[in-house]
C-alpha cells in the first residue's frame, strides 16, 4: 500500500508535467485544480499509510537503477550544453568536476544491489508541505502567469508548468528515498529545475542569476558527491538513515557529514552561498514561492536535520549551530535595510533557514523538535507572503514597500491575508513564533547562539512591523480595481487558514509527527506536555490558547463597543493647512499651491545596508564553515 | 484555576489601573513641581480619562480603535501573566503584541505625524527588545527555568547576580514609558514637534483607551523591575518606586535626543553591559536558591 503511494507521488507529478506540455493553455486551470486535489489526497494518504521502509530489489531495481543512471548522465549533459551555449565557463568547469566525480564513483564504488525508501514522520511532513503548499502555488500561478507574460511579452508557460510539476516529483523523491545515490539524483534535479525557472525571462539578468544558482548549487552537489564516495568506500554506508545508526561513532563520519551539511548550506542558500537566492527573485513570484521559500530550500535543511544523530553534541554540531545563528542575525539585519518586498522575503527566508540549522546544530531533543516544526510553519507562512507579494505587485504595479501604503483601502482581503502572514512571522500565538520561542529556550545553553538569536529576533520584529504598518495605513489615494480570481484568491485564503489551523493544532501536530521523529533521531523525546492550551517544556510554557482567547475577546469587545461611541469621520490633522477644497489630504505650502505629504519608513541603510554587511557576512561565514570542516576532520 | 486565582485576576484588573492612574498623577505633580508649577490634582489622569470617554468618537478610519482594544487587551494579558508567574520569555512576546498593535494603529491612520511617530517607535523596539530578552535569559541562567515562579520562590534576590542588566532595564523603562530623552514617538509633554506623534489621530474614547492601557503598562513595567528583588516584597516595591521616580527626574532634566542616538546607546552600551552580565552568569553558573 505504502509502496504504491510512494510510487504514485513520484510518477503522477511527472505525468502532470507531461500533460502540461501536451495540453493547451485553456486546460491549465483544470489541470492545476486536479493537481492540487491529487497532491492533497495522496499526501494525506501517505500519512495514513503510516511510517516504515521498503526496499526495491531484483529486476525492478535493475530497471530503475538504469533509469537513474541515464538521468544522471542527462543532467550532466544538459549542464554541459547550457553552460557551453551561454559561454558560462565557471559552470562548465564545475560540470566537468561533477562528471569526473560521477565517472570515478561509477568505476570505483561498489554497485548497490537494492534501493530503499524510508518514510518517517519527517518525510510525511515534507510530503505534506510539497504536495499541498506546492500544488496550491501552482494553482495560484494559473491565475498569475497570463498577466505576468503579457507585461513581458513572453510565451513560455509550457516550460514553466512542466518544470514546476517536474520539480514536485523530484522533491517528493528527495524526501522519501533513503539510498544516497538516488537522493543525489533528485538533489541535482531540483537544482536543474531551479536553474530553468530562474532564467525563465530569458533576459541577461535572468540567465546570469540562473547560472549563479546553478554554479553555487553545483558546488554543493560536488560536496554531496564526495561525501557519498567517502561514505561508501570507507564506511560501507549507502543510505541516509545509515549514517546516524550504522557508523561506529559520530566522530568517525564527521568529515562526510560536514560535507553533506555544506551541500545543505548551499541548497538552503546560507551565507556565503546566499547570493543565488537573492538573484532568484527575478523569476516569476510563484517560482520564488515554490522553490525559493517554502519547498526547494527546505531540501537543504531536511538533509541537515536528518543528519542530526551524526553530529548531535559534538563540536561539529556546535559549529553548525553558531554558523546557522550567525546567518540568522546577519540576514535579518540585511532584510531591515531593504525596500524591495521580495528581497525582504528572500533575506527573511535565509534567516529562518539559518534558525532551523542553528536549532539542528544545538542537537538537544527540544531544539530538533523546534527545527522540524519551524520547517513546517515557515513553509506555510512564507508561501502565503510570497504569493501575496506577487498579487500586490499585480494590483499596484510595484513591489516597493513604500508604494504599498494605503493597500488596505485598495485591496482589503489581500491586505488582511498578507498581514496575517506577517503577523504569523513575528507574533505569538502563531507557529513560527512558537518555534522561535522553543529554539531560544533550547539555545540558552550556548551563549553565542542565544545572543545571535536575540539580536536576530529583534531585527525580525522591526522589518516585519514596518511593512505591516505600511500596508495597513490608509492613505486615500485613488482606488484601484482588483481582479479577484478564484485561482489566485483560493490558494491565498487556503494558506491563510492553514496558518491559523496549524497554529491552533500545534500540540496535536507535535504529538503526531514531531515527537516520534525526534525519538527516532535521538532516542530521546523532548519533555513537552500540552495541557490547558499550553506548549509546556521543562523550562517554560508557551500559552498559545490564552492568546487566541484574548484575541477573540478583543475582537468581540471591539464589535460590542463600536456602536456605543458613534464614530464621526474626519480627515487627518495637517496643522489646519489641508487643501479643504480637494481631498483634504495635501498640505498647503507657502505659495498657496498644494504638496502631498510623504512619509517613508526607516531603513538604516548606512548601518545595515548590503554594501556595509555583505563583505563581513562572507568573511565570517566562510571562517565558520572552515572551522566546522576542521572540527570534522580533527 | 481556583477561586483564589480568579480573585487575584479580578484584583489585578481593577487594582492595576488605579495604581497606574495614581502613578501618572504623581508623575504630573512631580514634573510640575520640578518645573516650578503647582500642577494638576493627583487624580487629574482619572478626570482626563472620564472626560475623554464622554467626548465624540472622532476617527479618520474605521479600524483605528480596533488596535487600541488589542493594545489594552494584550497589555492586561501580559500583566496577568506576570502576576501569575508565567514564562518570562512568553510574557515579553505577549507584550510585543501590544506594542506592535499601538504602532500599527498609529500608522493605520495614515497621518504623516503618526507615521513618523510609529517609525520611531519601531526603532525603539529595536533598541529595547534585545535587552528585554537578555533579561529573560538572565532569569533562566540563575534559576534553570524561564518560569518566573522560580525567582519568586528563591531566597536570594535576582539583583545580586544581575546588576548590569538592572541598569540596562532602567533605560528600557525610560524608553517604554516614553520619557525624555527618549520621548520622540509620542509624549505627554507639549514640546512635540510631531503634534502627538504616533497618537496624533486618537481622540475621545480611543485616546481614553490608550490612557487606560498606559496605566496597566506603568504597573507592568515597574513589575519587571520588582522581579529583581522579590525576597522582601517591600524592598522590591521600593526599588520599583525609586526606578519610576528616577525616570521622571531624568525626564525633566534631559532634552530629547535623536532616535539614532538611542539606537547607538542601546546597541553599544546597553547590549555590551547586558552581555557582560550574561557572560558572567555563564562562567560562574550561580544558582538562585
Amino acid at each position: 500500500m505504502m509502496e504504491n503511494t510512494v510510487m504514485l507521488l513520484i510518477t503522477v507529478p511527472i505525468l502532470f508535467s507531461l500533460l502540461f506540455l501536451v495540453l493547451g493553455k485553456s486546460l491549465y486551470k483544470i489541470l492545476a485544480w486536479a493537481f492540487f486535489i491529487f497532491g492533497t489526497v495522496f499526501s494525506v494518504l501517505l500519512v495514513m499509510d503510516g511510517t516504515g521502509r521498503f526496499e526495491i530489489t531484483g529486476s525492478n531495481f535493475a530497471m530503475i537503477e538504469n533509469v537513474v543512471l541515464i538521468l544522471e548522465v542527462l543532467v550532466i549533459l544538459f549542464i554541459f550544453f547550457v553552460s557551453a551555449k551561454y559561454k558560462n565557463w565557471p559552470t562548465l568547469g564545475l560540470a566537468v568536476i561533477v562528471a569526473a566525480i560521477s565517472a570515478y564513483s561509477y568505476m570505483n564504488v561498489a554497485a548497490i544491489e537494492s534501493a530503499s525508501f524510508n518514510i518517517d514522520q519527517f518525510s510525511q511532513v515534507m510530503v505534506l508541505i510539497v504536495n499541498i503548499v506546492g500544488t496550491a502555488i501552482i494553482l495560484f500561478a494559473t491565475g498569475y502567469m497570463d498577466e505576468y507574460e503579457e507585461h513581458r511579452h513572453l510565451n513560455r508557460q509550457k516550460t514553466f508548468y512542466f518544470t514546476m510539476s517536474f520539480f514536485i516529483a523530484a522533491m517528493n523523491g528527495l524526501v522519501m528515498v533513503d539510498t544516497l545515490g538516488w537522493l543525489y539524483l533528485f538533489w541535482e534535479l531540483t537544482t536543474l529545475c531551479s536553474f530553468v525557472l530562474i532564467s525563465y525571462n530569458m533576459d541577461e539578468e535572468g540567465i546570469n542569476n540562473g547560472f549563479r544558482a546553478l554554479a553555487l548549487n553545483l558546488v554543493g552537489g560536488v560536496s554531496f558527491a564526495i561525501a557519498i564516495i567517502i561514505l561508501s568506500t570507507k564506511f560501507n554506508i549507502s543510505t541516509l538513515s545509515g549514517i546516524g545508526t550504522e557508523a561506529a561513532s559520530a566522530a568517525v563520519v564527521a568529515l562526510p557529514v560536514a560535507l553533506l551539511c555544506i551541500a545543505g548550506f548551499a541548497k538552503s542558500a546560507q551565507m556565503p552561498f546566499h547570493s543565488w537566492l537573492l538573484g532568484a527573485m527575478v523569476a516569476p513570484t510563484p517560482v520564488s514561492a515554490l522553490l525559493h521559500s517554502s519547498t526547494m530550500v527546505n531540501a537543504g535543511v531536511y538533509i541537515i536535520v536528518k543528519l542530526v544523530p551524526a553530529y548531535a553534541n559534538t563540536s561539529l554540531g556546535t559549529a553548525i549551530a553558531v554558523y546557522g545563528s550567525f546567518t540568522f542575525v546577519m540576514c535579518s539585519a540585511l532584510a531591515l535595510s531593504q525596500r524591495n518586498a521580495k528581497r525582504v522575503l528572500a533575506y527573511s527566508t535565509i534567516a529562518n533557514l539559518g534558525l532551523i540549522i542553528a536549532s539542528a546544530g544545538i542537537g538537544t531533543p527540544l531544539a530538533v523538535a523546534a527545527a522540524i516544526m519551524l520547517i513546517l510553519f515557515h513553509a506555510i507562512s512564507k508561501a502565503l507572503l510570497f504569493l501575496c507579494t506577487g498579487e500586490i505587485e499585480h494590483t499596484i504595479g510595484s513591489r516597493d514597500i513604500e508604494d504599498m501604503s494605503g493597500l488596505i483601502k485598495k485591496a482589503p482581503l489581500l491586505t488582511i491575508l498578507a498581514a496575517l502572514g506577517m503577523v504569523s512571522m513575528l507574533l505569538p500565538p502563531f507557529g513560527v513564533l512558537l518555534t522561535k520561542w522553543v529554539s531560544m529556550q533550547a539555545a540558552s545553553q550556548n551563549p553565542i547562539v542565544i545572543v545571535f538569536l536575540v539580536l536576530g529576533s529583534a531585527l525580525t520584529t522591526v522589518y516585519y512591523a514596518k511593512w505591516l504598518g505600511t500596508i495597513m495605513s490608509s492613505t486615500m489615494d485613488k482606488n484601484v480595481v482588483t481582479h479577484k480570481k478564484p485561482e489566485t484568491y483560493f490558494p491565498l485564503s487556503f494558506l491563510g487558514s492553514a496558518i491559523v489551523v496549524t497554529s491552533i493544532l500545534v500540540f496535536a501536530i507535535y504529538d503526531y509527527f514531531i515527537r516520534p521523529q525526534v525519538e527516532t533521531l535521538l532516542n530521546a523525546a523532548p519533555v513537552i506536555s500540552g495541557q490547558a492550551g499550553q506548549f509546556a517544556s521543562e523550562i517554560g510554557a508557551f500559552a498559545y490558547a490564552a492568546i487566541f482567547v484574548v484575541l477573540a475577546l478583543a475582537l468581540l469587545i471591539y464589535v460590542a463597543t463600536k456602536n456605543m461611541f458613534t464614530p464621526r469621520k474626519s480627515s487627518y490633522y495637517m496643522c489646519g493647512e489641508n487643501n479643504l477644497e480637494m481631498d483634504r489630504l495635501m498640505f498647503r505650502n507657502g505659495l498657496c499651491s498644494y504638496d502631498k505629504s510623504n512619509v517613508s519608513n526607516i531603513y538604516l541603510e548606512n548601518t545595515f545596508g548590503e554594501s556595509k554587511l555583505t563583505t563581513i557576512g562572507y568573511a565570517i561565514s566562510i571562517i565558520l564553515i572552515v572551522i566546522a570542516l576542521a572540527g570534522g576532520v580533527l | 484555576m481556583n477561586v483564589n486565582d480568579i480573585l487575584t485576576a479580578v484584583l489585578v484588573l481593577i487594582g492595576a489601573p488605579i495604581i497606574g492612574c495614581l502613578a501618572a498623577g504623581i508623575d504630573r505633580k512631580l514634573t510640575a513641581r520640578l518645573q516650578g508649577r503647582v500642577g494638576p490634582p493627583l487624580l487629574q489622569p482619572y478626570y482626563d480619562v472620564k472626560k475623554l470617554l464622554s467626548k465624540d468618537n472622532m476617527i479618520v478610519n474605521e479600524s483605528q480603535n480596533l488596535y487600541v482594544v488589542v493594545y489594552v487587551a494584550f497589555m492586561i494579558l501580559s500583566l496577568l501573566m506576570l502576576v501569575f508567574k508565567a514564562d518570562i520569555l512568553m510574557i515579553i512576546f505577549v507584550y510585543t503584541i501590544s506594542s506592535i498593535a499601538l504602532i500599527v494603529g498609529g500608522m493605520s491612520t495614515g497621518s504623516p505625524y503618526a507615521r513618523i511617530g510609529s517609525s520611531r517607535e519601531i526603532m525603539a523596539i529595536l533598541s529595547y527588545e534585545p535587552v528585554l530578552i537578555l533579561y529573560a535569559l538572565a532569569i533562566y541562567l540563575v534559576t534553570g527555568t524561564f518560569k518566573l515562579s522560580a525567582v519568586l520562590d528563591a531566597s536570594t534576590p535576582l539583583l545580586m547576580y544581575t546588576p548590569l542588566i538592572f541598569i540596562a532595564m532602567l533605560f528600557v523603562l525610560n524608553i517604554k514609558l516614553k520619557k525624555s530623552p527618549f520621548d520622540y514617538s509620542t509624549s505627554h509633554h507639549a514640546h512635540q514637534e510631531l503634534v502627538k506623534g504616533m497618537l496624533t489621530e486618537y481622540s475621545g474614547p480611543g485616546l481614553a483607551g490608550i490612557e487606560i492601557g498606559h496605566f496597566y503598562e506603568y504597573v507592568f513595567l515597574t513589575g519587571l523591575i520588582f522581579v529583581f528583588w522579590t525576597v522582601n516584597p517591600l524592598i522590591g516595591v521600593l526599588i520599583s518606586i525609586a526606578a519610576f521616580l528616577l525616570v521622571i527626574v531624568i525626564d525633566n532634566i534631559t532634552a530629547r535626543v535623536y532616535w539614532q542616538w538611542m539606537l547607538k546607546l542601546s546597541w553599544t552600551l546597553l547590549l555590551a553591559i547586558s552581555i557582560v552580565n550574561i557572560a558572567f552568569l555563564y562562567i560562574t553558573k550561580p544558582t538562585l536558591v
